[in-house]
């Protein structure tokens, strides 16, 4: 069953066919260029952004393959940016009306969720699944773990109890006046200082035996080294790696704790903040002390927000029958929850 | 010694009338209440407390009325009094020594209480008489906040002298109430709890905890606006210096739970569950906002209905919206500080009229 998928959650406008587990057609507009002069993600631009680029993105993919071969619509319902979620939900709700077609919503961290088995439009990579999987989404708006129990199950052991690991880090960013995003700067500046984690900051929540993050407290503890060295002047650099390090380690530890706990050593490291490479060979060395694998977002391009992945998730649900009845009754829902 | 679950007050208050001794929760910790106006019944307190004369005990009272029978309030004192109470303070004030004498201190003054504790605000009120606010513990011991620590440390002998229990399980571990003397010139606090202020406007936080809790202390004096028009909290401070957790306390009080940063997505809307009143929790983040067209698109102004909370975190980029949330609503505007301490905090509050 072809299905059309629509991906508006956040500040990405995306729009893919897929079939199965493979993607037929995918497109994505960024507008990250438009957020960049804020400072962070704006709602209002992003739904204006939203429905100014969907009807093109819809377009472009239909060029490829024609809307009859195409049976369901698929959208994200949440979580996300109310307005943004809304630009989606409203375009997928006007095509299952005109051309009669299915809807199936989504959640978005389920599509992150899926994004390790993905495959093109050949079929590849071809990892076949072997439940159950521990997967850390890790993003701007999320910082979840969660055991993968089998297709549509979910248990969700862990998450963020104040800000996500990439909201963290972007609001480092801004203390130390390096725009937005700040994941990839701060990436970018530890990588030039060998990731060396000069100051030591506080890891959060790491002596709580619980599987739940919080970084209020690091932001507090950056503030505060700021202040009281105003006066050194300290590169940023060691600034930004050492941040970054405290952050990290927290994830790493507290997969670590997961995996003792459940005993699962397949491990999915999926959202944005997966697309940092230093973390993803924190990770892999992780996983390798204890022998276990290591699954990223198959494409590059499936680290960020994208509507193939939504479209996998929508293919799964199709195949048993968890379609909406009455399209009316479909909301966004901005804190869904899995 | 009997033990009930229930708020039974008939039975309480008849065996207060009798001058019994009654274990009774309290918005701190298991409290020994008396009549504070039989002599015999203080008699029998501070027999069981092991407490040495000269060394006084407070009163709980049921409103501002009740507390100006029983001590002196001149105007000055009374306006402190009325923006700090009710709320787990003591107040110090000159007794006019019509309750037991051996409960006031040696100056003559007595302390009173105005918890914002329904239990207690209704056991008074239908007693109509002052009962003692003391915590249950023997002199010199620690204090309870299970009917089963109390009884593990009382000798058979003081397990006895109570008459009543009245247990409701496991009372969070707030700390005694923060001892306040107005009874002269200048105000001076004499002992520490949970709820600290440098004067009615300024409050001090040591940990989160006490940040959450002057949040719940400030709703809870104000959410009665909310039967009415919106109730809005305005909250300036800088990155990580406690803003989130000031609203996890609100949505705690609503029994809101898992409250997370909203500054992704700007704003969350939380349903409040089994509250005759209040309805939604609704908490922005402006961190990621920063002009005026974009702040009138998130369409606040349509938010402003009686029955909701809005809390406003990044408060101070609010602009021009200002007026409005003034005209349609009873807004509160703190600064959260950060001091020379890492773990304190300042928090200055100010009622926009």
């Amino acid at each position: 069953m072809k299905i059309l998928a629509i991906e508006t959650s956040c500040d990405e406008t995306a729009v893919a066919v897929v079939e199965d587990r493979r993607v037929l057609a995918n497109e994505i507009y960024s507008q990250i260029l438009l957020h960049q002069k804020w400072g962070g993600v704006v709602p209002t631009i992003a739904k204006r952004a939203h429905q100014e680029k969907i009807d093109f993105l819809i377009n472009q993919v239909l060029k490829k393959i024609s809307i009859d071969e195409i049976e369901a619509i698929a959208v994200t319902q949440g979580p996300g940016l109310a307005p943004a979620l809304e630009v989606g939900i409203k375009k997928a709700k006007g095509l299952v009306g005109q051309f009669k077609k299915k809807l199936i919503v989504v959640n978005h961290l389920e599509g992150h969720i899926y994004s390790p088995f993905v495959q093109n439009s050949k079929g590849n990579p071809k990892i076949e699944f072997n439940f159950p999987y521990l997967v850390l989404i890790v993003s701007g708006g999320h910082t979840t773990l969660v055991i993968f129990k089998d297709h549509l199950q979910y248990q969700v052991l862990g998450e963020t109890i104040d800000d996500a690991a990439g909201e963290a880090l972007d609001k480092a960013a801004k203390l130390l006046g390096l725009g937005y995003p700040g994941g990839p700067v701060i990436e970018r500046l530890s990588k030039e200082v060998n990731n060396q984690d000069f100051f030591h900051f506080p890891r959060p929540m790491l002596k709580s035996k619980t599987l739940n993050f919080s970084f209020s407290g690091l932001k507090t503890s950056f503030y505060y080294f700021l202040r009281n060295n105003k006066a050194r002047k300290i590169d940023l650099h060691s600034l930004a790696s050492s941040f970054q390090e405290a952050v990290f380690d927290t994830l790493i530890k507290k997969t670590e704790l997961a995996i003792k706990k459940t005993q699962i050593k397949k491990i999915c490291l999926v959202g944005g903040v997966s697309a940092n490479l230093y973390l993803r060979k924190k990770m892999r060395d992780l996983v390798k002390k204890h022998q276990g694998t290591i699954y990223f977002p198959s494409f590059r391009y499936l680290t960020s927000d994208n509507a193939a992945m939504i479209g996998v998730v929508a293919s799964y649900k199709s195949k048993k029958g968890l379609f909406v009845s009455d399209i009316n009754q479909v909301d966004r829902l901005p804190r869904m929850s899995l | 010694m009997k033990i009930i679950n229930q708020l039974e007050f008939r039975t309480i208050i008849k065996v207060l009338k009798k001058g019994g001794l009654v274990i009774f929760p309290s918005d701190t910790v298991y409290g020994a209440l008396v009549d504070a106006t039989n002599k015999e019944a203080v008699t029998k307190l501070l027999q069981f407390k092991n407490r040495p004369p000269g060394k006084a005990i407070s009163i709980f009272v049921a409103d501002f009325k009740m507390a100006e029978f029983y001590v002196a309030i001149k105007n000055k004192e009374k306006k402190i009094l009325t923006e700090l109470l009710p709320g787990p303070l003591t107040i110090v004030l000159p007794s006019k020594h019509r309750t037991d004498r051996r409960l006031e201190s040696e100056k003559g003054t007595l302390g009173i209480r105005l918890p914002l504790y329904n239990p207690i605000l209704r056991l008074v009120t239908q007693y109509k008489k002052p009962l003692t606010a003391t915590s249950a513990n023997l002199g010199g011991y620690s204090t309870h906040y299970s009917i089963d620590s109390l009884l593990k440390q009382l000798p058979k002998k003081k397990q006895e002298m109570i008459d009543l229990i009245v247990d409701s399980g496991k009372l969070p571990y707030n700390k005694p109430s923060t001892v306040v003397d107005l009874s002269e010139e200048k105000l001076k606090i004499l002992r520490y709890g949970d709820l600290n202020f440098i004067n009615t406007k300024t409050w001090i936080s040591s940990s989160p905890r006490q940040t959450k809790m002057i949040a719940q202390y400030l709703l809870k004096k104000n959410l009665f606006f909310c039967r009415s028009k919106p109730l809005i909290f305005i909250i300036e401070g800088d990155l990580g210096v406690g803003k989130t957790i000031f609203v996890k306390g609100l949505g705690e009080a609503l029994t809101v739970e898992k409250i997370v940063s909203p500054s992704f997505v700007i704003f969350y809307e939380y349903k409040i569950d089994n509250h005759p009143f209040a309805k939604k929790l609704i908490h922005f983040d402006l961190f990621n906002v920063s002009d005026q067209e974009e702040l009138s698109s998130l369409k606040i102004d349509s938010l402003l209905a009686p029955s909701h909370i809005i809390v406003i975190e990044w408060g101070e980029k609010i602009g021009e919206i200002f007026k409005q949330l003034k005209e349609k609503g009873k807004v509160i505007y703190l600064h959260i500080k950060y001091q020379k301490n890492i773990n304190r905090r300042k928090i200055i509050v100010n009622e926009v009229i």
